[in-house]
């Protein structure tokens, strides 16, 4: 539960650096060693290391059991869930304002809208 | 550069890099639009997915103002919260939004919403914005995700909106 509710802003916080996002980019396209994963920047592989080690831990990217390559590979599904949030956002969204159109119809129907507080809701359970 | 276009004939939706922008057009005038949706005895009647009951805990409707709308009875579901940034009734509000659902995130990333109301004659076009600020990051897994099969989940939202249009 608790690791499920972490892997939305761990996966937000991981992709937040460029470096990783372009490692993300690249192992979209298939596997790679951390040598050729370097290869395209001008950092050592300490450093490549540490950002795969950031990646893996957000669940991003898991490495291979072969002992001499090891080769990284892209685990889809954190970025999946960022997708599932967004959508469900828009779910929301979309569901609500179809039902506000059909309250605003039943509203103007009545010609009796109750007046509704503009203000604060009275809290529940304040005695008068 | 990830765009999205979803909806149905009554709800544009489109979805761009970390920005989502939604259109309506209500049979109803803008300030009987805005009253709906910024006064705490209309909210609930309408907020949520179909069949859900909302409950208004907060809704201070000035800048600087803090709302918050969650299930009602501890029911399931997303609740909302954030603060008015900018209201000018009938026609323009801003507001920081916060969408908290359970298994997925503490809270979402917070979104800036900004929802215009133009008046056409009687009705009104709602134009709902909401920009998310971590825009590098969301676009990314969006794009990286689009190639990855997210996209049944956008067909299946619009196919969702077209049954319940």
């Amino acid at each position: 539960m608790t690791r499920q509710a972490d892997q939305l802003g761990a996966t937000f916080a991981a992709l937040a650096d460029p470096t990783r996002r372009a490692i993300v980019a690249r192992l979209a396209d298939g596997e790679a060693t951390v040598n050729e994963l370097a290869a395209p920047f001008e950092l050592s592989l300490p450093t490549i290391s540490k950002h795969l080690k950031v990646l893996r831990q957000a669940g991003l990217v898991e490495r291979g059991r072969q002992a001499q390559w090891r080769p990284c590979r892209l685990r889809p599904e954190p970025l999946r869930d960022v997708a599932t949030w967004v959508a469900q956002y828009q779910e929301f969204l979309g569901q609500s304002f179809d039902r506000l159109g059909e309250y605003l119809r039943d509203l103007q129907a009545n010609q009796t809208p109750a007046s509704p507080d503009q203000g604060n809701p009275k809290p529940e359970g304040e005695g008068q | 550069m990830t765009r999205q276009e979803l909806g149905d004939a009554s709800t544009s939706i489109v979805a761009e890099g970390a920005e989502l922008t939604m259109q309506r057009i209500f049979d109803a005038p803008p300030a009987l639009v805005w009253a709906a949706m910024t006064a705490p005895g209309h909210i609930h009647k309408w907020w949520g997915p179909h069949g859900t009951y909302a409950s208004v805990e907060k809704m201070d409707v000035r800048p600087g103002g803090k709302w918050r709308i969650a299930p009602a009875d501890g029911g399931e579901g997303i609740a909302f919260a954030g603060e008015f940034l900018e209201v000018t009734e009938p026609e323009r509000l801003v507001r920081t939004s916060s969408p908290d659902i359970p298994g997925m995130s503490p809270a979402g990333p917070p979104a800036v919403e900004t929802i215009t109301f133009e008046d056409l004659d009687g009705r009104t076009k709602m134009i709902y914005h909401a920009r998310f600020p971590s825009e590098d990051v969301l676009s990314f897994a969006l794009a990286q995700g689009m190639t990855k099969g997210v996209l049944e989940q956008f067909d299946r939202l619009a196919g969702l909106l077209t049954e319940i249009a």
